[in-house]
């Protein structure tokens, strides 16, 4: 592959878990991908920020073997009806993504916003929070 | 990368003089751009992307009620996080919201601020949200005690619940310290 390319970082981060997957500039062409569960053994770890230091950097030393530079990085929280703010892992792992030797580009927030949809779960009177 | 906050936050941020404006700008190098009429604020840097996010988040916590100088101890702990809860989907009527907030802040603010001293999270409680800014793991405790509160159960268990979590939090640093 040729050198100095750049990618795109799609960060999931939610409370119970943190994805990486680095794709091309595309976004159809995964290069690495990681989960929490793949790091750490309990579950109650897999969300947070520590987990998602080392996700970034092992998944930043598989992409760099395959060529890339940079990454542009997209942050998604759970969203629809759940959560529009991403979990403790988002900055961690960009953070962490920037100091294993990727350059980062634009950071853009790829949460998805309902045009109103379902009704969230927690029946009429609403879970409370 | 824009974000909007009240009206009457406005002046906070900007500051006396424009002071806390360049205070910010200064201090993470980037650029704001406040609109005073609509309450755009639009974060862009000059170099790194990060701090724009951080100071995005510092924004936000300004318009969510925290105070500038609280606000500004997100630039300094990388760790400390935003996490904003909604009241108006948990609570239906004007005089419910008036009720919980009361509930969350307590009588002279005495039950915040045990929550703010035992989770470690900085609690504030602005229009019709709930901002708390700590670490993942204090935020966590602080957002069961709310949930606790909302849910209806009575101070004194929120308290021992805050007190039990606390120690364990506190072990935890110490056990992570032991590690490094």
């Amino acid at each position: 592959m040729a050198e100095g390319k750049w990618g795109i970082a799609h960060i999931f981060s939610s409370f119970n878990n943190t994805l990486i997957t680095i794709t091309d500039l595309t976004g159809a062409e995964t290069l690495a991908k990681i989960s929490g569960g793949m790091v750490v053994k309990a579950a109650r770890d897999e969300s947070s920020p520590y987990t998602a230091m080392q996700m970034a950097m092992q998944v930043a030393e598989a992409v760099k073997d395959k060529g890339i530079v940079g990454v542009h990085v997209k942050v998604r929280a759970p969203g629809g009806n759940r959560q529009r703010s991403p979990g403790p892992g988002a900055q961690a792992a960009i953070r962490a993504l920037a100091r294993a030797g990727l350059r980062i580009g634009r950071i853009e927030d790829a949460t998805p916003i309902p045009h109103d949809g379902t009704k969230p779960a927690g029946g009429k009177r609403g879970r409370r929070v | 990368m824009d974000i909007k906050i009240p009206e009457e936050r406005i002046g906070v941020l900007v500051g006396p003089g424009g002071s806390m404006k360049h205070l910010i700008e200064e201090k993470t190098k980037t650029n704001l751009e406040i609109d005073s009429e609509t309450g755009t604020v639009s974060v862009t840097s000059r170099d790194d992307p990060l701090s724009a996010m951080r100071v995005m988040d510092l924004v936000r916590a300004i318009g969510r009620g925290f105070s500038p100088e609280r606000a500004l101890s997100i630039l300094d702990d990388e760790m400390l996080i935003l996490d904003v809860l909604d009241l108006s989907k948990v609570v239906g009527t004007k005089r419910d919201m008036a009720r919980f907030k009361g509930r969350i802040i307590g009588k002279d603010g005495r039950s915040r601020e045990i929550m703010e001293r035992l989770s470690g999270a900085k609690v504030s409680v602005y229009g019709k949200t709930v901002a708390l800014l700590g670490r993942a793991e204090q935020i966590r405790v602080a957002r069961t005690a709310i949930e606790m509160l909302l849910d209806g159960a009575p101070h004194g268990n929120v308290y021992s619940f805050l007190e039990k979590k606390h120690q364990d939090l506190a072990k935890e640093e110490l056990r992570e310290q032991g590690f490094l």
